[in-house]
């Protein structure tokens, strides 16, 4: 029932630095994973940038927990069909026509690195980060503020959206959906289910709408925040460089693609 | 003060008015019960006060709703939200969803009304010790029960500090200790901040030991209007679908059982049952 | 613009959020019922056809960007620009008049099945390597060993499956629509009836 999200409240630097410097990490993460060349490469970005800035936010276990849950069915994938149908002459095992390379094999796993990368980033700022920390540094910098509110009240409410769910197949269950083979009858039996649950939500959104109204959420005018977020000239300094350094890799990449 | 002159309200698509013709004035500071059978127009009188009717709702208005010098009808629900708070039934509808403690959650109307943080500060930690949620301050609002998510919900109407409170069935959640608390923190407010407090609700009991004044609703119309000791014990009230409070029906059923004197008057409140069956 | 401001009421703000939650509880039943669908787009469609194309593509646009941060789907964000063409397609659908019948919501729900097929395809092969990560791989691996390319194998994947959910997706919201009190719709007004 609580918020749904992947943050972890730790006392750590990583924790304490304002959302838009990791923000900005992330950004640098994302342009590692795309334009670093190769597999090495990638993974020396990993082992030596991500994992490290995990422990620093003291968040090293749950990062390789999630890391590893997220990226096994895409590596699993890749290697498959890189290694099947990539190409490549050096066969490693032959099925039928088709021939698993060692070629395939590789490019599947360096997708899966480039992810990796991508995916690191992305998870340091979400479990280090409170949603709503960082849709408050972003309402702040010119993001509207109804797009944080819309965010914000999805994440708290789901979860008690899937309890409902979960209320109304269990209390199904017994009628055999689940061991249903016809695809068309196991449909027919779920719309019911699903109907309910949508309309009794959308009858409690007028209601919703006036307690916000209440709340002076559509008065005109300056809002203010209780939460103050801390930023310093030092981290100020950091997000350039951050970016500053991603803008490099980019022209580093781009550069020889222009030359030729 | 709170004046109506021949007030009306219907809803869009609808033929028959909610309200009809209600006339009358409350002045700052009075604790004021509304009592009245389902569909009555108790909620839509709530709604009115605080001009999600006609503002939210939309429909047809007619006769004048002031609010001190602001005409209600002519305001908009951003305008009012600061004079005029409301409080609704069900708990979990009235959670902003946006914010992740109950500190946040009752900071949340005072960030919109653009007040300073230190002003906020002062007030949530003001409202949540007057409210015995001073506990529960760094709780998620959707981890607590429905009703410590009613709590929260008043108290974060109250931190803003309107003038006028409205209040629909604000208690059907809580346990008679709640209850209490809530009845308790209204009244404070009417004779500390003079604020005028409107509240709808089933509990008879309730309204005869802390309003000023009670309104009665029937159909649409207002049909008795006074101090909770006359009108609650009312037999008129019967009529209505409403009923009475428990010792006004214990006592009626006395007196016409012919166990007590028919000449006196008959009790809304525990103390004037004591005395009433002395 | 005029059309943006006039869509985003409060009303429709918290129905949004609602909205997704939908997507996320339904998306998750059809996963635990092992469908061979995704369903995880009711909300956005529901929405664009009630408020309108722009209130449509917001609901797609941060259904994905909350996939992503409540770490159920964290690729989700790399598809949230489909997710909005498919909430604005059915604000225009819903707006053309083309969801009133459960026959043409069908094949409104097929068009956009097919957008979104076209539109997801290089995401999944350019960005992903040809892949999702999820049980459609498996699809995607038939089509490449019939000598597809990646973009072809994600294509023939999409086409396989987005029209059909998509098409159910349109007609479950027909019948919500139909069970929407008038009083409510009204206060939408992205349909006329």
């Amino acid at each position: 029932m609580q918020s749904s999200s992947l943050y972890i409240e730790r006392n750590s630097g990583l924790h304490a630095l304002h959302p838009l410097t990791k923000l900005a990490l992330l950004g640098l993460c994302l342009v590692l994973a795309f334009a670093l060349p190769d597999i090495r490469w990638l993974l020396a970005a990993f082992g030596l940038l991500l994992l490290p800035l995990a422990a620093w936010g003291r968040i090293l276990a749950p990062f390789a927990r999630s890391g590893f849950s997220i990226i096994l069915p895409f590596v699993i994938s890749l290697a498959l069909i890189q290694g099947f149908f990539a190409g490549g002459d050096t066969a490693l095992l032959t099925l039928g026509r088709f021939a698993f390379t060692w070629e395939g094999l590789l490019a599947g796993l360096t997708v899966s690195a480039r992810l990796l990368v991508a995916l690191g980033g992305t998870l340091l700022l979400m479990l280090s980060t409170r949603p709503d920390h960082l849709m408050l540094a972003l309402t702040e910098r010119g993001l509207p503020q109804a797009l944080g509110y819309i965010v914000l009240t999805a994440l708290q409410i789901f979860p008690r959206f899937q309890d409902r769910a979960r209320v109304i197949l269990e209390a199904q269950q017994a009628r055999g959906l689940e061991t249903q083979v016809n695809l068309l009858r196991r449909l027919r039996l779920l719309v019911p289910l699903i109907g309910p649950l949508i309309l009794a939500s959308i009858v409690d959104v007028e209601e919703r709408a006036m307690a916000l109204e209440a709340r002076a959420f559509s008065r005109p005018g300056q809002k203010t925040s209780l939460i103050s977020l801390h930023d310093s000239g030092f981290q100020v300094l950091l997000r350039t460089g951050l970016l500053l350094a991603a803008l490099a890799l980019i022209v580093w990449r781009l550069l020889p693609l222009v030359r030729a | 003060m709170i004046t109506l002159k021949h007030f009306g309200y219907r809803y869009p698509n609808t033929e028959a008015w909610a309200l009809r013709k209600i006339s009358l004035e409350i002045p700052d500071g009075q604790f004021v019960g509304v009592v009245g059978a389902n569909g009555a127009g108790k909620s839509t009188l709530c709604y009115a006060l605080s001009g999600f009717a006609p503002h939210f709702y939309r429909g047809k208005t007619e006769g004048r709703l002031h609010l001190n010098e602001v005409d209600v009808l002519e305001s908009s629900l951003g305008d009012l939200a600061g004079e005029v708070g409301l409080v609704f039934q069900n708990p979990f509808n009235q959670i902003s969803g946006a914010r992740y403690s109950v500190r946040e959650e009752i900071a949340f109307g005072l960030e919109n009304l653009g007040l300073p943080p230190s002003e906020i500060e002062t007030r949530v930690s003001q409202v949540l010790a007057q409210s015995d949620l001073s506990e529960l301050a760094e709780r998620s609002p959707f981890a607590l029960s429905g009703g410590q998510q009613q709590r929260v919900a008043i108290a974060a109407i109250m931190a803003m500090q309107p003038s006028v409170l409205v209040l629909d069935e604000p208690t059907s959640q809580l346990d008679p200790h709640g209850t209490r608390e809530v009845f308790a923190n209204l009244d404070a407010l009417t004779q500390e901040r003079a604020a005028t407090v409107v509240l709808a609700s089933h509990k008879l009991e309730w309204l005869a030991a802390f309003c000023d004044r009670v309104l009665v609703l029937h159909q649409g119309r207002l049909v008795a209007d006074g101090e909770p000791a006359q009108v609650l014990a009312d037999e008129v009230l019967l009529d209505y679908g409403i009923g009475g409070t428990r010792y006004t029906l214990a006592a009626r059923a006395a007196q016409q059982g012919g166990l007590v004197s028919a000449q006196r008057a008959l009790p809304v409140t525990l103390d004037q049952a004591r005395e009433f069956f002395r | 613009m005029n059309g943006f401001r006039k869509e985003f009421s409060t009303l429709t703000l918290v129905l949004i959020p609602v909205a997704i939650a939908i997507n996320v509880a339904i998306g998750q039943l059809a996963i635990t019922l092992k469908l061979p669908l995704y369903l995880d787009s009711i909300g956005t469609i529901l929405v664009g056809v009630l408020v309108g194309p722009w209130a449509g593509a917001i609901t797609g646009f941060l259904a994905n960007v909350v996939w992503t941060l409540s770490g159920l789907f964290p690729q989700a964000i790399a598809w949230a620009g489909v997710a909005a063409i498919i909430g604005a397609l059915a604000g225009a659908f819903g707006r053309a008049g083309w969801v009133n019948s459960w026959s043409r919501a069908a094949l409104a729900g097929i068009i956009t099945g097919f957008v979104a097929a076209i539109l997801s395809a290089p995401i999944a092969a350019y960005v992903f390597g040809g892949v999702t990560g999820t049980g459609t791989d498996a699809v995607v691996a038939m089509f490449r060993s019939a000598g597809l390319d990646a973009l072809g194998a994600n294509l023939g994947q999409g086409a396989v499956s987005e029209p059909l959910d998509k098409a159910i997706s349109f007609v479950v919201v027909w019948a919500v629509m139909l069970a929407l009190p008038l009083r409510f719709k009204n206060r939408f007004g992205n349909v006329e009836e």
